[in-house]
């Protein structure tokens, strides 16, 4: 596969989905919130509280207003209130009227019309084109007749229209700064998650040597971040130990087992011995190749799992690849009445070692001729989309039950349907190991009849983890 | 019989290896370390030469490249505890002419050993026939027959059949052949190899007379002159 252009990985796309469920985005909205209720509440009251202030400084005057015209006769009234109305030379802000106590008017320009009650202020809409907004008064006189006072209380209206405006609009700036905090504080330790998430998951997937990364802020995450990795140095220790343990038998008794195997067959060359020894002796040699066998293989995959073999990787074109395996393993599938087959798919490429590979797919085709039933069918084949390429071992044979997938990859775990067969439990791990190595995964999957091996090659056009 | 210089620190395997080639009527020198063997391989003359790749005094690699920049050709196994390909690379690069790994089965030693001395035998002249017994490979024609009627061999086959011919007497072993002659150095389990012997074996065999692929229990096979 030639590169592409990088593509990222969900981890590294932050979405509003993502940042709205952050516990930072919520808690900073919450006290945001909370914040913002506070500021409202206080800006209403101050409102509140001045809006009636005013209101009652309207209402003193028109109280001052109306007791200084009630200073005068009753029978005078109308003239007086026609003198104030005069007086306020029609500036359109005081308003008088006299109503007889029938509520009919007697003189000034208030009517009462729009209804009252005596001595409680009430506010009368504005009238376009007559009149604005109006507070008025109505006081009753000692002879009966209604004393109307009002006001024009235009600039009080328009100071608490713009007050409201201001509630308002600065309700929605705070709320729309709350968000954006929100968010602004919700990014970067989304992303530092975002990072511990990735590689945890790198760590998950076997690599050991990855650590979380601490900021040194001292913050929860790099607390979190110290917590799993202690806890990974601690497993890759046990790990370590288990493998250091196991190595070191296969390692320490290959010597002694190999010199034993040539004492055993310098003995079962010599010309002088019966049969019957002779034949134990092949027994006892047979045996310990087996021994020796596994050791091999147990300390083969170690040296792949050391991870040295890297520097060797190259671009393998897998169509020659594919044919020469299934040249080599033709004739012992035939053998056994099993056909093979290739299914082609030219130019494509993968990265890695070639001799690993084969080593890897000749384990998996050896155990699909194995598995397969006599004139059953071994399938390989090759398929590639989006950058990824899957290689997929195919037989018909008995197959393996999902619950035990993972475990045949584990050491010298044959699954139930291989005790009948003869082999050492080593080659699945040996396959897992050169995967590993290469960071393919290796699927099982049920060919129904028989069993699917998939190596899945993802793209390579992003950069590998470098060990 | 062949002169080898045993060059091997480690006293057991070097008794195991002077034994073995003892056994198939070598003569053996044995050097316990890197400076005396250059000293020996440099001063007299062998047919092969067994190499530790650790050793005190200069270690393998370089005792191989001094051997080559003083234009000393002799064949050189290589033997090594290191069983990684890219240490197999780095030895057969130094100049080493093959590479087995420790612990190694003294006959599979054997066997590299007497690859090696044919091959050395065979250089000075590289035929284009190869014949053993009434079996004739024409190496350039890359025509195979046997009793003078043609056989027709798949590429691999002939590969095969030539790499049997040209150590024809000699036993190799399952090992010995897929490293040579399929090019890879795991092992791929008996039965492969048996059934691409099998299929050259019905290939060339020719009614009443025994099969000129021998099989040596427990060894590997041997192509004889039938």
């Amino acid at each position: 596969m030639r590169p592409s252009p990088r593509s990222r990985t969900p981890y590294e796309r932050l979405q509003l989905r993502d940042i709205r469920n952050t516990s930072t985005f919520r808690l900073t909205l919450l006290l945001g919130l909370v914040a913002l209720v506070g500021v409202v509440m206080l800006t209403a009251l101050i409102y509140l509280l001045s809006a009636r202030e005013l209101s009652a400084r309207s209402d003193s005057i028109l109280r001052a207003q109306a007791a200084q015209l009630m200073t005068n006769p009753v029978a005078s009234m109308p003239g007086a209130v026609r003198l104030a109305i005069a007086r306020s030379g029609g500036s359109g802000f005081n308003y008088f009227g006299l109503l007889d106590a029938d509520r009919r008017r007697i003189a000034g320009t208030l009517s009462g019309a729009s209804g009252f009650r005596i001595d409680h202020p009430k506010e009368i809409p504005a009238r376009p084109g007559h009149h604005g907004p109006i507070r008025e008064l109505a006081v009753r006189l000692p002879t009966g007749e209604i004393l109307l006072v009002g006001r024009d209380i235009t600039p009080i209206v328009d100071l608490r229209w713009r007050v409201t405006l201001v509630l308002i609009a600065s309700a929605g700036v705070i709320a729309l700064s709350i968000v954006t905090a929100a968010i602004l504080l919700s990014v970067a330790p989304l992303r530092r998650v975002a990072t511990l998430q990735r590689t945890a998951q790198e760590i998950a997937a076997g690599h050991l040597d990855r650590r979380m990364p601490v900021l040194g802020r001292g913050d929860e995450l790099d607390l979190l971040a110290g917590t799993v990795n202690s806890m990974i140095d601690e497993v890759g220790r046990v790990i370590g130990q288990v493998k250091s343990v196991t190595d070191a038998i296969a390692h320490d008794l290959r010597t002694p087992l190999t010199r034993m195997r040539s004492h055993l067959d310098r003995a079962r060359r010599s010309d002088d011995i019966a049969s019957a020894t002779a034949e134990r002796l092949d027994l006892a040699i047979a045996d310990l190749d087996t021994v020796l066998e596994r050791f091999t293989a147990l300390l083969r995959i170690s040296e792949i799992e050391a991870g040295s073999r890297r520097a060797g990787f190259a671009d393998i074109a897998l169509d020659p690849l594919l044919k020469s395996l299934v040249d080599l393993y033709r004739p012992l599938a035939e053998e056994r009445g099993i056909s093979i087959g290739l299914q082609r798919l030219p130019g494509l490429a993968v990265h890695g070692d070639r001799s690993l590979l084969f080593e890897a797919l000749s384990n998996l085709i050896d155990n699909a001729i194995k598995f397969a039933p006599q004139n059953g069918h071994v399938a390989l084949s090759v398929t590639s989309e989006k950058g990824s390429v899957a290689i997929e071992v195919r037989d018909n044979g008995t197959g393996i039950p999902t619950d035990q997938r993972q475990s045949v990859l584990r050491r010298f775990d044959r699954g139930s349907a291989a005790n009948e067969i003869p082999g050492s439990g080593l080659g699945l791990s040996v396959v897992a190991a050169i995967l590993h190595l290469h960071q393919f995964t290796l699927a099982l999957d049920d060919a129904a009849p028989g069993l699917i091996v998939r190596i899945l090659v993802p793209d390579q056009s992003r950069p590998l983890i470098q060990p | 019989m062949a002169r080898i210089l045993v060059i091997e620190d480690d006293t057991a395997t070097a008794q195991e290896i002077v034994t073995e080639l003892g056994a198939h009527g070598h003569e053996t020198l044995h050097a316990d370390n890197g400076d005396l063997g250059l000293e020996k391989a440099t001063r007299e003359p062998f047919d092969l030469i067994t190499l530790d790749r650790m050793l005190p005094g200069i270690d393998g690699l370089t005792l191989v490249e001094r051997l080559r920049e003083r234009r000393i050709h002799v064949p050189v196994l290589m033997i090594s505890a290191l069983s990684d390909v890219d240490e197999r690379i780095a030895g057969l690069r130094a100049g080493g002419d093959d590479y087995l790994t420790k612990p190694f089965a003294s006959n599979e030693m054997a066997m590299r050993v007497e690859v090696l001395l044919r091959r050395q035998a065979q250089q000075p002249a590289e035929e284009a026939v190869l014949r053993v017994g009434e079996i004739e490979i024409d190496l350039i024609r890359r025509k195979v027959k046997v009793d003078g009627e043609p056989v027709r061999l798949l590429h691999m086959e002939l590969r095969l059949l030539e790499f049997l011919a040209r150590n024809a007497g000699d036993i190799v072993s399952r090992k010995i052949i897929f490293e040579k002659v399929w090019g890879y150095y795991f092992d791929p389990g008996a039965n492969l190899i048996n059934v691409h012997i099998a299929r050259l074996r019905k290939k060339l065999d020719r009614p009443g007379k025994p099969s000129a692929i021998v099989t040596v229990k427990g060894e590997g096979y041997r192509l004889d002159a039938v």
